[in-house]
């Protein structure tokens, strides 16, 4: 009799946790590279009673256990800003950036601009990384233009020939389930997992940024069947504890002869 | 509940959002205004499992873990520093910069202060001013009587003085380049002033290293884009509602545990 307590108790837990992975996706439903979480659950099937003299057959018990998030890679919606130094991954890859503290981050969010210094960072301020260093503009570049390969080139002066400041590096993992998410719309890669050169299909658009992928509409009917299974748990977990209150009532009641 | 905090980040991140796309709208006919946008990036994360940690002794490393993200911040609202369409006006002293550049302006306390807003006027003296009656940079003074004023692309101002016919050279209008533009900080009446994260600003003759070049009896027109901010305007408003949503969903789960107490 217990057990549907407790069973229907893992169900909520397991709901509320999911509620606050969805409640994170609406509050970046505008946030630029931010990529989806999602819950993972299973059934964890509780040990059953080892002693066999029971009568009749031993059924187990089903708890509900959050086994993992994990993060829909896919791409997001690219919007066009106009602006030159915003630069959008098309295909599977990351940009590379370093933290002031020297760490390495992954991101797919391309919204970059230019330090005090003339480097090209994000808008937290950490080092973009290129292909052979850090990209560092001169104080008379003017007219940036970035390929589709990343390459990085503007007009320096009055010259009229383009000069190269740089290539963007593009990295794709093996195994991108392994990235870890680690705020301001950046990943961080355990050890162990080492990023290899994007594919060549991989490219970037200038003048755009990734949108973020959480798909609104989803998120917001998934909304909607999380309070709702949350109350059907509820009123399962109201009706066992009635029974059980009449059963004790009635068992109670001592025969009047 | 976790989730109502994270909602009501969602919310103050939308409500900047639309004060953003309020003020771009509201200066959607400044001249030399240039807009801005709010930029977010996700909060810090709870790693309550860790991805990889090992899962068994036999090496098995667990493929995805548990984490739980906090909500939204906003990092910054950098100023998109596009061209602004240039409209005529057939104002002598009206000037407009194509490219990048600054002019700049001397405050009444003697420091400098830099706008795209080339609206100039002459104060009593002859000096060449903006419309607040600061004086652009280098001071310029036209002579009185003096007529067919001339600024040229690379910022020359010349007149013709009364009794000639050849025009004379009163100075020359230079612009100021910064490495990073969107680092200026503004302090409204289209002004800007450096800050560290400009960089220092270099002077330059207008049309060399990269400066752009002046256009005179042309202003340039904000560079807000009516249509992105209004579709930005739809996005943030219903981003709102629906973090307000979450907010509802928590309240009645939390509503609905404490119903079964009886």
């Amino acid at each position: 009799m217990e057990n549907a307590l407790l069973v229907g108790l893992s169900r909520q837990m397991a709901l509320t946790h999911e509620l606050d992975v969805l409640a994170n996706n609406i509050a970046n439903v505008d946030t630029d590279g931010y990529k989806a979480d999602h819950t993972l659950f299973e059934q964890y099937l509780m040990p059953r009673a080892s002693d066999q003299s029971f009568p009749g057959a031993d059924r187990g018990v089903r708890f509900v256990e959050d086994r993992a998030d994990w993060i829909d890679m896919s791409q997001g919606a690219i919007q066009r800003t106009g602006n030159p130094l915003d630069v959008a991954i098309s295909g599977s890859g990351y940009f590379v950036v370093q933290t002031p503290s020297g760490q390495q981050r992954y991101t797919r969010n391309g919204a970059f601009s230019i330090s005090g210094s003339g480097q090209l960072v994000t808008s937290d301020g950490s080092q973009v990384v290129g292909s052979s260093g850090p990209i560092i503009f001169q104080s008379t570049d003017h007219d940036i233009s970035i390929g589709p390969s990343g390459i990085i080139t503007v007009r320096e002066g009055n010259s009229t020939a383009d000069s190269q400041r740089g290539t963007l590096q593009l990295v794709t993992f093996a195994q991108p389930q392994l990235l870890q998410k680690d705020g301001g719309s950046t990943f961080t890669a355990p050890a162990g997992v080492a990023a290899t050169p994007a594919p060549a299909d991989t490219t970037v658009v200038q003048g755009a940024v990734e949108k973020s992928n959480v798909n609104a509409v989803l998120a917001m009917s998934r909304l909607i069947e999380i309070t709702r299974s949350y109350t059907d748990i509820a009123n399962l977990l109201q009706a066992q504890s009635d029974e059980r209150r009449s059963a004790l009532s009635q068992l109670s009641q001592t025969p009047s002869s | 509940m976790r989730a109502l905090d994270t909602a009501a980040t969602g919310m103050a991140a939308m409500d900047l959002q639309v004060q953003v796309i309020a003020g771009n709208i509201a200066n959607m006919t400044t001249t030399g205004f240039k807009s801005q946008r709010a930029e977010f990036q996700d909060l810090l994360y709870e790693h309550v499992q860790r991805i990889g940690a090992q899962a068994s002794e036999q090496g098995n490393i667990l493929p995805v873990g548990i984490e739980l993200g906090s909500g939204v911040k906003t990092v910054g609202t950098p100023r998109l520093m596009t061209q602004g369409s240039l409209a005529q006006t057939g104002n002598t002293l009206d000037v407009a910069i194509q490219g990048d550049g600054w002019f700049k302006i001397q405050m009444p306390d003697g420091t400098f202060s830099y706008t795209r807003d080339g609206s100039f006027q002459q104060d009593a003296q002859g000096r060449v001013v903006t419309a607040e009656g600061n004086v652009v940079q280098p001071t310029i003074t036209i002579p009185p009587n003096a007529s067919g004023l001339t600024i040229n692309q690379q910022g020359q101002v010349s007149v013709t003085l009364p009794g000639t016919t050849t025009s004379t050279i009163l100075g020359q209008l230079n612009l100021t380049r910064f490495a990073n533009n969107a680092g200026l900080q503004a302090n409204g009446d289209n002004l800007f002033t450096a800050t560290p994260a400009s960089g220092a600003p270099t002077d330059t003759v207008p049309g060399t290293d990269g400066a752009g070049t002046l256009q005179q009896g042309y202003l340039e027109q904000s560079n807000v884009e009516a249509v992105s901010e209004v579709s930005n305007l739809i996005a943030a408003q219903r981003a709102y509602e629906m973090n307000s949503k979450v907010i509802t969903a928590a309240d009645e789960m939390l509503q609905t545990t404490s119903q079964l107490m009886k």
